[in-house]
């Protein structure tokens, strides 16, 4: 509310489109959009795996997973500097080709894919569980393999959840702030997301980091009152799928 | 062929058993819940996999253990119609019937057909674009049916066909069913622990007990001797095992059971024999009957139960010893004034009793 009071709203517009605000946003949109795609991508075989495999070391694997959950942002920046960076292990692998993660939008990408993954993991995999291993069995015994199960039973029955998680980590992936600073410094253009441009507004000029912060506000708030209508849509089209349904 | 030998153990309960089976016969295993009828169906159908045996369908092997062979249910030629018939609730009643096909790889317009032409069959075309959800019991177990026969399985296994559905549905769908049975060419298992249906559906009729198959045969054959006194209780006839003590000149055999002394049409043998009396050869009197019967038991009515599909039937289970199952008119259950605690007594001809070996 603080936020909203504190700048009237045609000064708002006049701050958002700001030439350093809009590239921010912009910025914001693109690279978390990227890591969300890429955190689905790879998100959804490890939920299935969680969701559905049996073999050793799974809850092991699994808290590994969900660690960048509770671990500081900044430690998460930290690691992924040591691991990519010239020296790190995977880093000296990539220089080999010329390639240079640190301190490019790539490494937004990667920062907000790596604290974003496991909120989408938690999600798809429990709606993985949730799934009655009845149907799985029937498209079994219907001569589906595990690929066609999984395209046409498991993930369209798990699609609520799957999308909730996306969503969130969407959310979260957009909000990235500790380990995109590590991880991609803080270049105007380059790896400025919103969240890094409202803290050096903070001490450059109050009001466009306000202005910053209501945008934030209003899309993590749509992002979540979207869920919540989601979340009821399964149930609805149930009801409205009687018998008067003839399409 | 199908024929299978099957060992699982699964913390107390074990099965082990063997069956075998052909093209356009129905073969029902038919038990009490918990006997391993389900599992029995899960290790066929390759959702669970058997310690050890092995199964084999017209020729190609699906399981051995001891070869290394064990196909996924996806590789088996084997349609499975579960007890709650797990249609997709996501996917409409024509794309749940061509989704077999459809994952083997064939196009949107032959599946189509091809599913089609079964709801047309099972006279459900109406319903092809309906979602689960929408459909009455029967209606979905017809889906289900045709869900499971559309990729042409060489194994129809059929969990509780009539399970889920209520009574009036039921003895409907029973005779629907029956038919489509007998116009299968594949080989059918079906589960029930209905002996009612069992006789109905089954050209051949096993019995699972705890696991293990403990009577296999023709039905007819099961019906006329029934080698234990579960399978007699299953099939709701009364048998008694016992020992010839004495034969009548007059074709009368007198049988000492652990319940008393029987008298029985003289079985020509001695020694140890089952004693069959069907519940309708029993009759039920309030007074101790007159006359020549030798077979008279007193005893409380313990249970009144309509036997269906006849209706008119009321099957009344006595707390005679040995007990014994009646099955009278329910105009003789009203003349009688029947109900659970009245004393009665029943009586069955010596003729009217079976003795076999």
């Amino acid at each position: 509310m603080s936020l909203f009071v504190r700048v009237p709203p045609r000064e708002l517009w006049a701050r958002l489109v700001a030439p350093a605000a809009l590239t921010a946003l912009k910025l914001s949109v693109v690279t978390s959009a990227i890591a969300t795609a890429a955190v689905m991508a790879l998100g959804l075989p490890v939920a299935h795996l969680f969701a559905t495999g049996r073999f050793r070391g799974k809850r092991a694997l699994e808290t590994l997973v969900e660690l960048p959950m509770v671990l500081p942002p900044t430690v998460a920046g930290l690691g992924l500097l040591l691991a990519f960076g010239r020296e790190g292990l995977v880093g000296r692998a990539l220089d080999v080709f010329g390639v240079t993660l640190p301190f490019t939008t790539a490494a937004v990408v990667l920062a907000q894919a790596f604290v974003a993954t496991p909120f989408f993991v938690s999600a798809a995999t429990a709606g993985f569980r949730e799934v009655d291993a009845r149907y799985t069995d029937a498209a079994a015994t219907l001569g589906a393999g595990p690929g066609y199960t999984f395209r046409r039973v498991l993930l369209p029955l798990a699609l609520p959840s799957v999308l909730a998680g996306a969503a969130t980590a969407w959310a979260r992936a957009l909000g990235e702030f500790g380990a995109t600073i590590m991880f991609a410094g803080n270049l105007p253009g380059t790896t400025q997301t919103l969240p890094l441009a409202v803290y050096i507004g903070l001490q450059t000029d109050l009001q466009t980091a306000v202005a910053l912060s209501v945008i934030l506000l209003i899309f993590s708030f749509t992002l979540l009152f979207g869920l919540r209508l989601a979340h009821r849509a399964p149930r609805v089209r149930r009801v409205t799928s009687g018998p008067g349904d003839a399409r | 062929m199908v024929r299978a030998t099957l060992a699982k153990r699964r913390g107390d309960f074990r099965l082990d058993l063997a069956l075998e089976t052909a093209e356009r016969t129905t073969l029902v295993v038919v038990g009490e819940s918990g006997a391993g009828k389900t599992t029995l169906l899960r290790l066929l159908a390759g959702l669970e996999m058997p310690d050890s045996g092995r199964v084999e369908v017209n020729g190609r092997v699906y399981f051995d253990a001891a070869a290394g062979i064990n196909l996924p249910a996806w590789e088996r030629e084997v349609g499975l119609v579960s007890q709650d018939y797990a249609l997709f609730p996501h996917l409409t009643v024509r794309e749940n019937v061509a989704f077999g096909l459809r994952a083997q790889g064939a196009g949107r317009r032959a599946a189509r057909a091809r599913a089609d032409e079964a709801l047309e069959r099972l006279r459900i075309a109406d319903l092809a674009d309906r979602h689960p959800g929408a459909l009455s019991g029967g209606q979905q177990q017809r889906v289900a049916l045709a869900r499971a026969l559309v990729p042409r399985p060489r194994l129809l296994l059929l969990d509780e066909p009539l399970a889920a559905l209520d009574p009036g549905t039921r003895l409907m769908v029973r005779g629907e069913i029956r038919a489509l049975l007998s116009r299968l060419e594949c080989a059918t298992i079906v589960v029930t622990h209905s002996p009612l249906d069992a006789t109905v559906f089954g050209d051949a009729i096993a019995v699972i007990e705890r696991g293990a198959l403990t009577q296999v045969g023709p039905r007819d054959d099961l019906l006329r001797h029934p080698r234990s006194p579960y399978v007699a209780t299953l099939l709701g006839i009364n048998l008694f095992q016992g020992r010839v003590v004495r034969s009548d000149p007059g074709g009368i055999a007198h049988v000492q059971t652990a319940d008393g002394l029987l008298a029985a049409a003289d079985p020509g043998v001695d020694g140890d024999v089952f004693l069959l009396v069907h519940p309708q050869e029993i009759t039920l009197y309030s007074e101790r009957p007159a006359g020549s019967a030798l077979n008279v038991f007193h005893g409380p009515v313990v249970e009144l139960a309509p036997e269906p599909p006849a209706g008119n039937l009321v099957r009344v289970a006595l707390g005679t010893s040995p007990p014994l199952v009646a099955e009278i008119t329910s105009q003789s259950v009203a003349s009688l004034g029947l109900r659970e605690g009245v004393s009665v007594y029943a009586s069955f001809k010596a003729t009217g009793v079976r003795a076999y070996r």
